[in-house]
């Protein structure tokens, strides 16, 4: 009886089930899920009380808080999803089996990650009834799911990365840190570099810039806020990027944790 | 196969040194300073020691889960980072740390998927690995609600879904009542039968005694003893202790020595067989009763303890 290569799909699915049993079966999912619809039935219906279009401001309160709680529990839970596994010493059993340690960290990313969806998808039901309860339902908001999911997709590597090489504390730290410049980085580009007068600087901003995540580049809530449609080829471009980062943290994840001492 | 390995070894360790390092590489603390041993096919080895002699830190490196700084393990002839060999091992950690949300038998279809057992062999093969370890009728309760027991047994089950030809075990017994102790010891005996070798830590020696054909004591990460148990202990008796009734005023024999008397009974240990002869004539001879004669041979015990320093025990 051996494992061979042909396992490898299988292991990633059981691995996947179990993170997500893992989250399921667990109470702390349903407080948090709760808690996240409460606060965005909340924060939508205090858009109500502003001045304008009461539409715009409602919609827009009710992604930004889809958004930025989806990004929260990606840091949450990600930035324990390695490193409790070695605390509770649960890794031992499964490593010490035919499972490489890349098809460990894939598998329990994909399981988060389907955690991740249903955790948005209940969200993103409880803002439409909202929006249709007060007549501002646009079906773009799946659209705008849709990209918030992107940007999880990547969120949840980067805390996958720092989970599968640090403590949860300094995690959590780092990828808070990249979520903040991920949201502000778009504007080196567009805000600090016009404003500079020397060429270098100017060159400067622009190569910081992109060597920074861009998150707005997977962001369309202010575009579906204002009835404005995407740019041409924004899909792709959204898709691309959000493949390439996370491929790229996922196999840099594997590296380190392929050689870690399991204490 | 690796050269110089042979085809009737499970497992081969030649001078594997591990050294735990701080943060930043402050401070280092070596746990392995050269371990060698050889488990030959089919037999059950009892790897014994004292608390941080560096057992569970051997059987970390041999199932892969650390990385030794120096020497070479094999495992049935390759080293244990290919995937194919650890298809053909299972492994019981020490004190076994499962996922408290599944149950036992979930617990055991998510362990056969990652050694990728077929569905319809993992389908046959639970039944019987949940009767063999004793837990029919509570594979469907959650581990949360398991026993210390019931979670080594659960863990025992696990390691043996493969099939596996080489069982290594950290602690099996640890933490089980006489009843739990047997049962394992059982299991453990059953899998020689079969024809696997068994490979486990223990600091319970009298079970180690019980069922191992070969044992290594590990000190300081160091291998101070290894060999085949009846090598190591001998068959030559040490002692007899000798109980008499009835012999108040009898005079013990030169080489022997009283080591209790309690009413009109005797104790006396005996070292020669001579003494034995003389000491029982004289007993005849008073009129007084030999209400015991036991024979002490090394035990493991003995061995273990004169191989342990004193600062160590």
């Amino acid at each position: 009886m051996v494992a061979d290569r042909s396992d490898v799909p299988r292991q990633i699915a059981a691995l996947a089930a179990n993170t997500f049993k893992e989250a399921t079966r667990s109470r702390v999912f349903y407080i948090l899920l709760a808690f996240a619809v409460c606060l965005l039935v909340f924060s939508s219906a205090m858009g109500f009380m502003a001045i304008g279009s009461i539409r715009r401001v409602v919609l827009d309160m009710g992604l930004a808080t889809v958004s930025y709680f989806s990004a929260m529990t990606a840091i949450f839970v990600g930035i324990g999803l390695i490193y409790r596994e070695i605390e509770r010493k649960t890794i031992y059993n499964i490593l010490s089996k035919p499972v490489s340690r890349g098809v460990f960290l894939v598998g329990r990313y994909a399981g988060l990650m389907a955690v991740l969806l249903v955790n948005l998808a209940a969200m993103i039901a409880a803002l439409s009834v909202v929006l249709t309860f007060f007549g501002g339902f646009t079906p773009r908001i799946f659209a705008a799911a849709g990209y918030i999911y992107l940007e999880l997709l990547i969120i949840t590597a980067v805390a996958l990365f720092f989970s599968s090489i640090t403590s949860p504390v300094v995690s959590a730290l780092c990828t808070a840190a990249f979520y903040l410049i991920g949201h502000t980085s778009s504007a080196l580009p567009e805000l600090l570099a016009p404003s500079l007068e020397s060429v270098w600087a100017k060159r400067l901003v622009i190569a910081l810039y992109h060597i920074l995540p861009d998150l707005n580049l997977l962001n369309i809530n202010n575009l579906v806020v204002h009835d404005i449609p995407e740019a041409p080829g924004f899909t792709i471009r959204a898709l691309a990027y959000t493949v390439l980062t996370v491929g790229i943290l996922l196999v840099a994840s594997t590296m380190c944790f392929k050689r870690r001492d399991l204490v | 196969m690796k050269k110089g390995v042979g085809m009737d070894e499970a497992l081969r360790l030649k001078g594997v040194e591990k050294t735990f390092r701080g943060h930043l590489s402050i401070g280092s603390h070596p746990v392995l300073r050269g371990v060698t041993l050889t488990v030959p096919k089919g037999v059950i080895y009892g790897f014994l020691g004292p608390n941080g002699a560096g057992k569970t830190t051997t059987l970390k490196v041999v199932t892969g889960l650390l990385f030794h700084d120096a020497g070479e393990v094999a495992v049935l002839g390759e080293t244990i980072g290919e995937r194919s060999i650890r298809s053909r091992v299972g492994f019981l950690p020490e004190t076994p740390y499962f996922y408290d949300y599944l149950s036992g038998l979930e617990l055991l279809v998510f362990m056969g998927r990652l050694l990728g057992v077929p569905s319809p062999k993992l389908g046959s093969r639970i039944p019987v690995l949940v009767r063999a370890v004793g837990l029919e009728g509570k594979e469907r309760l959650q581990l949360r609600k398991y026993s210390k027991g019931m979670l080594q047994r659960i863990g025992l089950a696990q390691a043996l879904l493969n099939d596996p030809d080489l069982v290594i075990l950290d602690e099996p017994m640890s933490g089980l009542d006489p009843i739990g102790r047997r049962e394992i010891r059982d299991i453990i005996l059953s899998l020689k039968e079969q024809g696997k070798t068994v490979f486990f830590s223990s600091h319970i020696l009298a079970d180690a005694e019980m069922i191992c054909d070969q044992v290594a004591i590990l000190v300081k990460g160091r291998v101070v003893r290894e060999g085949p148990l009846e090598s190591l202990l001998g068959s030559e008796v040490q002692f007899w202790d000798v109980t008499l009734r009835g012999a108040p005023g009898m005079a013990p024999p030169p080489g022997s020595s009283v080591l209790a008397r309690q009413g009109n009974q005797l104790l006396l240990r005996v070292e020669k067989e001579e003494v034995l002869q003389d000491l029982l004539d004289r007993a005849r001879s008073d009129g007084a009763s030999i209400r015991g004669v036991v024979p002490h041979k090394i035990s493991l015990e003995d061995l273990f303890l004169s191989q342990i320093p004193g600062e160590v025990r």
